[in-house]
Parts: C-alpha cells; sequence; structure tokens
C-alpha cells in the first residue's frame, strides 16, 4: 500500500489537475489521515452575528415566561439540552457544540461592543488592539503560507472599523475581506449569479497584454520606489501599503487561492450551505481552512447580505430572528458536518457571537433591545468538548445565576482550544509590551477537550 | 540646451495643456472680506504649534518643497492632484506669493465645491455610502450643498438651513421636478436618520457640537457627562417628525414633547446647557434648537467645526476623535482650538477664511519627511502625517494622472464609465477610523496592479497621457519620464530616479519596447504609495 499523499502534497496535485474528483474512497482515507495528522495547524472559524442577536429566541429559551416570546424549545441530540425550534438541524449537531449562557460583558453600544467583543478589549485610551482574528493569523502562520492568515468573509465594518483593522500587530495581519458590501434579494437569481463573484478575491490575473517577465521588471521597480518612501516617511500607511503589495503579489503566484473557486463544489453541497451570502460563505471558510488559513470570519448581519445589523431587532424581533435562524441554521449545521467528513472538525474551533444579546424583557414594538449582562456564546468543533451547556441565566433572563464569563475568560478559553499561549506578549504601539488576554481571566476549562 | 527648454515650452503650452486640462485661474481672485486677516491667523497657528514642540523637546520637520506643498494642497481643496498643467508652471514660478496665489485659485475653482461637498456629504449623510433607498436623496442633497458652497454661505447658515428644512404633510418628498432633477434640498439628511428624534439627537450632537450623546440614550452611565433624561429632552425637538413607510416623512407642528422609550416619563425640550426654550415661542421646534445650536454664545458649536476642519487638512483632530469633545478627551492645542474656534465665529463662520489661516500655516506646510523620530507621535504636528485619500480622491486623481475627466462633462467625449467610477469608490471604501492611519488592503493593491483603469491608464493605445508622452516628437526619454512623474507624482524625479528611469526605458524593459517600458514607469508611478497617499 503506498503511502498516503499529506494533504498539502494532495491539494497540490489537485489543483495542478493530476488527481480528478472521481477518485473512489479518497475523501475517507484523506479524512484519516487529516484527522491523524499531529502536524496539522489549529483553525479558528468564527460565525459573526452582527447586530447582536436574541439568545432567549436561539440557544437559552424561557419557555412559560413572559420574557419567552412565542418560539418553542426541541429537544437536540444531546440529552437534556432545549434550543429554538428553528434551528433543528444544529439540534442534531448538539454533540459537537457546547453553550455559554451567561455571559456578561456590560457593554451595550453597537461600535464598543464590537470592539470588545472582536479584540477582547474595551476601546479606551491608546492602544490600538488586534482582533481575535489578527492575533490567530499571527500565532499561527508559517512562511509558506500564500493566503493571508486572517480572512474577513462579507463583513460589515462601519459600527467600529478599528476592530477589523490589525491594531498594533501591524498591517501584515490585516484581514483579506471578500463579500463585502455584496447585497442580493432573497430568491433573485440573477443576483445569486454574483454572488460566486463577490466571493473571489478580484483583479488576481495580470491585465491583458502584461507578461509574466514585465510584471516581474515593473515590481522590482516599484519596490525600489516604495523601499525609498518608507525610508523617509515611516508609518503605519507607508508600510501597510507596500505590506499589501507584497501580500497581493504572492497571491498572484499562488494555487492557494483556487480557495475561492466555489464552483468546484458539488451543487447538493452548494445547496447544503443554503444559496445566500452567508451559506456560501460559509462553505468558503471550510475550503480555506483546508488550505491551512488559520482565521476565518463569515458575518451574518442580514438576509440579503451586506446589511449590518439585522439581528438588531427592536421591532418584530420574532419574524427578524425567526427569518436569520432559517439561514444559520442549514450553513452552521452543514459547516459541521462538512467539516467532520473531511476530517477537520477536530482540528477547527467554531465560535458563534455577536457583539451582545438581547434584552430579556419584550418591548411595546414586540422587539428586544440591546443587552450584554446575561447572553449566549457558542464555542464547538476543535478543543471542544461539546455536548454540554455552561451557565445558567436566571427564570425571567434578566440575570446570570451561575459561572458568570466575562470577555476576558472567554478569550482565554479559545486561546486554550487553539493551542495559543494566552499570557505571551505582543509589542503594542505605545511601547509596551501587552499579553494576548489580559486581566487575569479564568478560562472555561470545564469545555475544553 | 535652447532646443529642450523651447520644447517644454512647446509640451506644456500645447499638447499637454490642452489634453490634461483645467490650468490655474492666471490672475487668482482677490478674497472677498477686508477683515480678519487669514495670514496672521496663521503665524498665530504657527506660534501654538510651536510652543507645543519646546515642551515636547521635538525638533519640526523642513518646510514642503514647492511640488509637496502643491499636490497636498490641491488633494485637500480640490480633492484632487494636480494637472501637469498646473505644476509646471507652478514649480517655475519665481513669484514668492505663488503658494497663496495657488489657494486662492483652488477656492476658486469648482474643485472646491466637488472636494467639499463630497466632504460635508459623508460626514453629514454617511448612510448614503451604503446604498439603499436613500440613493435618490443623494441627489437633491448634492445639489444643495454645492450651491452653498459656491456662494460660501456662511457655516452657520448652512447649518441652521439643514436644520430647518421645511417638512410637508405630503406624500414622498421632495418632488422631482417634470425632468427628473432633484430640487436643491437637505431633506436627506432627516431621511438619513428615518425621521426619529433619538437618530436626529445622536447625529446632530455628533456632526455639529461634537457630543457623543447616544450613549446615554438608552440607560445613565455611571461616568459620563450626559444623563437619558438630557439625551430625550434634547431629542424632543424634534418629537414632531414622523416616518410612516420608508421616504415618507411629515411633521405634527406644535408637538414638542415625548416619552422616553419603555418608561412612562415624558420630556420636553431642553438645550443641553440645560436652558429652556422661550414658551411663549409657538415656532417650530427644530428653529428654536438650530438657534440655539449655531449661535455664536454655544460653547460647542465653532469648536466642533474648527476641529473638523483641522482634521481635513491634518488628518487628525486637535481633539481626536473629532465627536468626543468632552472634559476628559483634552484637546492637544487647548488655546489653540479656542482661538481658531474665535476666529471663525468673528469671520461670520467664513469657511474659506478659516481654509486660508490653516493652509498658510507653516504648520501645514511641514513636510512629511522624517528628519527625527520626535516628530513621530501625530499630536505635535511636526511633520504632516501622511494621510489616505478618500475614494473619491483616489479616483479623481486616477482620472488626472491618466488624463480623462472623471465627472461626466457634455463638451467631452471621454470620461471615466460610471460603472468603472462606482466599482472603484467601493473598493476604496470604508474601514479606516482615523485618516493618519489608513491602511492600503489586499484588494486595493490587486485593483491598482491589475484592474482596468491603471491597465488602460498604462495601455498604450488607450492612455491620453501615455499617448501624449510616447507621441512627442520634441521629447526625449529624460522628458517623457519627467512628464510621467509630473502626471502621476506632480513633482520632477530625482537624479537617480531619472538616471534608473531612463536606463530602463532605453533598454526597452522587459519586452524590448521602449515604449512599452514607457507604460511600466507610469504602472509603477501609478501603483507607489507616494501616489496613493497623501504626503
Amino acid at each position: 500500500m503506498p503511502k498516503l499523499l499529506s494533504r498539502r502534497e494532495w491539494l497540490r496535485m489537485q489543483a495542478a489537475g493530476a488527481i480528478g474528483l472521481s477518485v473512489s474512497g479518497w475523501l475517507e482515507q484523506l479524512a484519516a489521515a487529516t484527522a491523524t495528522d499531529p502536524q496539522r495547524r489549529r483553525s479558528c472559524i468564527l460565525l459573526w452575528m452582527s447586530g447582536g442577536p436574541s439568545q432567549l429566541d436561539t440557544w437559552d429559551l424561557k419557555p412559560g415566561h413572559d420574557n419567552g416570546g412565542p418560539f418553542k424549545p426541541i429537544a437536540t441530540s444531546v440529552p437534556g439540552i432545549q434550543i429554538s425550534e428553528h434551528l433543528p438541524k444544529l439540534a442534531q449537531q448538539m454533540k459537537h457544540l457546547a453553550i455559554i449562557r451567561s455571559m456578561n460583558t456590560r457593554e451595550a453600544d453597537h461600535g464598543r461592543a464590537t470592539y470588545l467583543m472582536r479584540t477582547g478589549v474595551m476601546p479606551t485610551g491608546p492602544i490600538q488592539y488586534p482582533p481575535l482574528g489578527s492575533i490567530v493569523a499571527k500565532e499561527k502562520e508559517l512562511p509558506e503560507d500564500e493566503i493571508p492568515g486572517f480572512v474577513s468573509i462579507a463583513p460589515f465594518r462601519s459600527l467600529s472599523p478599528t476592530a477589523f483593522q490589525p491594531g498594533f500587530l501591524g498591517p501584515r495581519y490585516a484581514p483579506l475581506i471578500v463579500g463585502e458590501s455584496f447585497a442580493v434579494r432573497p430568491g433573485d437569481p440573477a443576483g445569486l449569479a454574483d454572488l460566486d463573484k463577490a466571493l473571489k478575491v478580484q483583479d488576481l490575473d495580470l491585465a491583458p497584454g502584461v507578461v509574466r517577465e514585465q510584471a516581474d521588471r515593473r515590481m522590482e521597480l516599484l519596490d525600489e520606489m516604495e523601499s525609498r518612501f518608507l525610508k523617509q516617511r515611516p508609518g503605519v500607511s507607508s508600510l501597510s501599503h507596500r505590506t499589501a503589495y507584497e501580500q497581493a503579489l504572492r497571491m498572484m503566484r499562488s494555487q492557494a487561492v483556487k480557495a475561492f473557486d466555489l464552483e468546484e463544489e458539488p451543487a447538493s453541497l452548494r445547496d447544503a450551505y443554503g444559496r445566500n451570502l452567508f451559506g456560501q460563505g460559509c462553505l468558503l471558510a471550510r475550503r480555506l481552512v483546508e488550505r491551512g488559513v488559520p482565521f476565518v470570519e463569515v458575518t451574518l448581519g442580514g438576509l440579503a447580505g451586506a446589511e449590518a445589523l439585522g439581528w438588531d431587532t427592536h421591532v418584530n424581533n420574532f419574524p427578524g430572528v425567526q427569518a436569520l435562524s432559517n439561514v444559520l441554521d442549514p450553513a452552521f449545521s452543514t459547516l459541521i458536518t462538512d467539516l467532520r467528513d473531511r476530517g477537520l472538525l477536530d482540528t477547527t474551533l467554531l465560535i458563534w457571537m455577536g457583539e451582545f444579546g438581547r434584552t430579556p424583557r419584550i418591548n411595546n414594538s414586540q422587539g428586544r433591545d440591546h443587552f450584554a449582562n446575561a447572553w449566549s456564546v457558542v464555542l464547538g468543533g476543535g478543543g471542544i468538548r461539546g455536548g454540554q451547556v455552561v451557565g445558567k441565566t436566571s427564570p425571567d433572563g434578566m440575570e446570570i445565576a451561575e459561572r458568570p464569563v466575562t470577555v476576558h475568560d472567554l478569550f482565554a478559553t479559545i486561546c486554550l482550544a487553539l493551542g495559543i499561549d494566552y499570557n505571551k506578549k505582543n509589542m503594542s504601539n505605545v511601547g509596551r509590551p501587552v499579553k494576548i488576554v489580559e486581566k487575569n481571566p479564568q478560562p472555561v476549562t470545564e469545555i475544553l477537550a | 540646451m535652447a532646443g529642450r527648454g523651447l520644447c517644454r515650452r512647446r509640451i506644456s503650452a500645447g499638447v499637454l495643456a490642452a489634453l490634461l486640462g483645467l490650468c490655474l485661474p492666471a490672475d487668482a481672485q482677490k478674497t472677498g472680506r477686508s477683515a480678519p486677516d487669514p495670514a496672521e491667523l496663521a503665524g498665530r497657528i504657527d506660534r501654538y504649534i510651536e510652543a507645543g514642540w519646546k515642551a515636547a523637546g521635538a525638533k519640526p520637520a523642513d518646510l514642503a518643497d514647492d511640488a509637496e506643498f502643491l499636490r497636498r494642497v490641491c488633494l485637500d481643496i480640490a480633492g484632487r492632484i494636480p494637472y501637469v498643467s498646473e505644476v509646471r508652471p507652478f514649480l517655475d514660478d519665481p513669484d514668492p506669493n505663488k503658494r497663496r496665489k495657488a489657494v486662492e485659485g483652488l477656492l476658486a475653482s469648482p474643485g472646491y465645491v466637488n472636494h467639499f461637498a463630497n466632504v460635508f456629504r459623508s460626514a453629514w449623510l454617511p448612510e448614503l455610502e451604503t446604498g439603499g433607498d436613500l440613493a435618490f436623496t443623494a441627489q437633491g442633497f448634492d445639489a444643495w450643498i454645492r450651491a452653498r458652497l459656491a456662494e460660501n454661505t456662511p457655516y452657520n447658515r448652512m447649518v441652521r438651513e439643514l436644520l430647518t428644512v421645511p417638512v410637508m404633510t405630503s406624500r414622498r418628498q421632495p418632488a422631482a421636478s417634470p425632468e427628473g432633477r432633484m430640487e436643491a434640498t437637505p431633506i436627506g439628511f432627516f431621511l438619513g436618520k428615518e425621521g426619529k428624534p433619538e437618530n436626529l439627537a445622536a447625529a446632530t450632537a455628533r456632526m455639529f457640537l461634537g457630543i457623543r450623546l447616544e450613549c446615554a440614550q438608552c440607560h445613565n452611565h455611571p461616568t459620563a457627562q450626559w444623563k437619558q433624561e438630557q439625551f430625550w429632552s434634547y431629542a424632543a425637538f424634534f418629537a414632531g417628525l414622523q416616518m410612516g413607510n420608508p421616504l415618507e416623512l411629515r411633521e405634527v407642528p406644535g408637538q414638542r414633547e415625548l416619552v422616553i422609550p419603555n418608561t412612562q416619563t415624558v420630556v420636553g425640550p431642553v438645550y443641553l446647557d440645560g436652558r429652556l426654550p422661550d414658551q411663549r415661542d409657538r415656532g417650530n421646534s427644530r428653529e428654536l434648537l438650530a438657534e440655539w445650536i449655531t449661535s455664536r454664545d454655544n460653547p460647542f458649536f465653532a469648536r466642533a467645526a474648527v476641529n473638523r476642519l483641522w482634521e481635513h487638512f491634518f488628518g487628525i483632530g486637535l481633539v481626536d476623535p473629532v465627536d468626543d469633545m468632552e472634559p476628559e478627551n483634552p484637546p492637544s492645542h487647548p488655546e489653540l482650538l479656542d482661538e481658531l474656534a474665535a476666529e471663525f465665529s468673528a469671520s461670520g463662520f467664513d469657511l474659506k477664511f478659516l481654509i486660508r489661516a490653516i493652509v498658510l500655516s507653516k504648520t501645514y506646510q511641514r513636510s512629511s519627511v522624517q528628519t527625527d523620530t520626535s516628530q513621530d507621535d501625530p499630536r505635535l504636528f511636526a511633520r504632516m502625517s501622511l494621510r489616505g485619500l478618500t475614494p473619491e480622491q483616489i479616483v479623481d486623481s486616477l482620472a488626472v494622472a491618466v488624463g480623462i475627466p472623471s465627472e461626466p462633462e457634455p463638451s467631452t467625449p471621454f470620461v471615466l464609465r460610471p460603472t468603472l467610477r462606482s466599482e472603484l469608490l467601493a473598493r476604496f471604501r470604508g474601514g479606516t477610523a482615523r485618516r493618519i492611519e489608513t491602511q492600503t488592503s489586499i484588494l486595493q493593491a490587486l485593483a491598482l496592479m491589475n484592474g482596468p483603469l491603471v491597465s488602460e491608464a498604462t495601455d498604450l493605445e488607450k492612455s491620453r497621457t501615455l499617448a501624449a508622452v510616447v507621441d512627442a516628437p520634441f521629447l526625449d526619454v529624460r522628458d517623457k519620464v519627467e512628464t510621467l512623474f509630473l502626471a502621476a507624482l506632480s513633482r520632477r524625479p530625482t537624479e537617480a530616479e531619472a538616471k534608473r528611469f531612463v536606463r530602463y526605458v532605453e533598454s526597452g524593459g522587459a519586452t524590448g519596447d521602449p515604449h512599452k517600458a514607457l507604460a511600466d514607469v507610469f504602472w509603477v508611478l501609478l501603483n507607489s504609495g507616494e501616489f496613493l497617499l497623501n504626503h
């Protein structure tokens, strides 16, 4: 029996057309090899729920209480754990997921909370903290990487632009963004055709009529100009310009960018994820993780995409959450099964969260307002012992009854699941070293595998 | 030598001037006001800033040379880099007063109206940038803001007009004229805020007063200055507004009270300084608010405006961030901010007066080249910070460099295709909180490296600038390289650069074709950080 190809070798050969998709049994063999590969890097996929999703109508229902609303809880594949009736497929994957129902983060302004939940720190003072994606990209980078270590799919950045910048870690760890500002009306086939394009990296090919040697000479001359400019005018803007060109060039010469070719996937799988921006974004996340990208985030902000605040249900909370659940449920559950089928689930940490939760009390507009004192985050996949619930809220949902978890505790837990030392220090922009997680966190060790 | 001088004059006066467009007006318009004197205020700016260096032990950078100054001031006032036909005469002009002349020319140009219309629109109506139903109000808002800027309407009057724009009770407003053109009106401001008192309160406090009031919207913060009741009492000035379906705004005259959501508390209008509006005055409550906001006695109004304008020209406000002018976030130069505010107010809120004072200061005219690490703190203003360009500045500057007008003009057959323009704008939109920390994204780099606009700019068949340079019969290679530098970077090449690029072109570059090699040079210049950053 010949030795199995390494995943990287296999992908390279597949990209070069040496292996067809029809090789029988390849997927199982590859999955087994991948799962047992001790060298395999851990990755992280963050499903970012922009606007602040209602915990009471997703993961922490309050049946029988006035605050509960009309949604019914359903049983999951784990006895004793119930979630919303509008997340039936996820209920079947509960053994891979751990719900933290006791987040207390205390910041209920969209912009500030977005910064807080993405960086782990409140936006005060002169230090520009990096978001989780930049931290993981830096900790997990390898010299041979061709795609940036932090890819952000369909973000809505206006709430807190700095929460999408790499902060003091510098431009090298800035996110590669695709699918931004893309909107399509649900069910619009013409719009869906553009979706594949929106999720690709544009302008990767040399312009028509430009030959490779010419492009190389151009880059050589440009590099001389850039060195001089950067030396005369040092600073984050000039450095980031040069870095972006270096990374762009590396991607232009890379085979790994085939990750963005979603057309390679079978139609049935694409349907299963959901033919919408978030669903296809989750599929893209899997393809990127498969090629070793350490951190991928996919934003769900609205039904059509390009909306910031779909989860911001001050008015008519229930139809809004139900419609978003119908997008979330197939995408998230298919992501879990797809990663598992490919042997990637054990090395891929999954995070589901928004910037805060919503008020248990239902307001006069049948809506729920901002609430950061007792809300839910879900972790799953690699490094997490799934099938459990941590923490508990009071019967009315207003307070934490057990095991409060702070943002620092959460970030420390995430680091442990990814094998990152959260006490490690990075040099900040004010010349003071800063720990990856500050404030002596208490990680939620009971959910770690 | 004589031949070369002749040909240079010929090119600048002939081919290029014709192709590359506008010149600075020959005799710059004189300032309309007799007093006060902007140059005098510029000197005071410099004294405050110099005191700051002394206190911090900073050594200032050199003054910017003519090329660095012209490029910067063109970008900051007219929103685009200068044309070759502007750069050459400016660099060669021996007049010691030429910088002031250039400023006057730019302030009188359509570029000023264009650029500041973009700046005010994106500050006041940021909702437009995310597209959607609001797009139809953009035209009316643009027409309004352009007309006011063209007349140099005092800033306080602009804000007052915006706040008090009549709201009718009819459907779908404002009405389009029979030709489909929107009338000039700032109503889009109210539509963008969905006509909601709370959104309008938060937005007007941020934009016109430099106060972040909205944190107090939901609850009292133990440490913050503003309380929930203050927020809603301020919002009550907008209590009469109602939005039914999207873009159907109505106003109930005389409605001056509202209920704080999720409470039983009813509040009426109270100014942020705690005073109550005159109860006998039964006029529109928005009029009463506008009166207070734009009053000369309002301590916030002029300071907020001055700080925003300072941020426009330096990339960072004297108070940073610009909309957080709270006591716990003090200005870098408090006396300077007060003095600018007082002078702005005394000038009758004359935007052009304030712009003149700022750009004529030595502080604004510092080079961005670092000569000492003590210059690295941007709040010392010891060297000019590198600043990112707005999407419009990038696209319009590319158009200038390439030789095509980016705004459709009936008389010109070549324009930047609207779809290409909007795609490029989208690519460069978003992502920055402070302009001095603007970062280039990989996608932006790719758009400039391989995307259609730069490809066309460097296509020998399609590029007007390149074609003019390549085909100019009297230009030697060095002149050609110099012209490309002037077109893209608004400066002449250094000796070393000239040698390097001339050698490259003469060798034919990678393809053995000197024409293609010139295209390579242009590509390199348009892709450089020096092109993409305001420096």
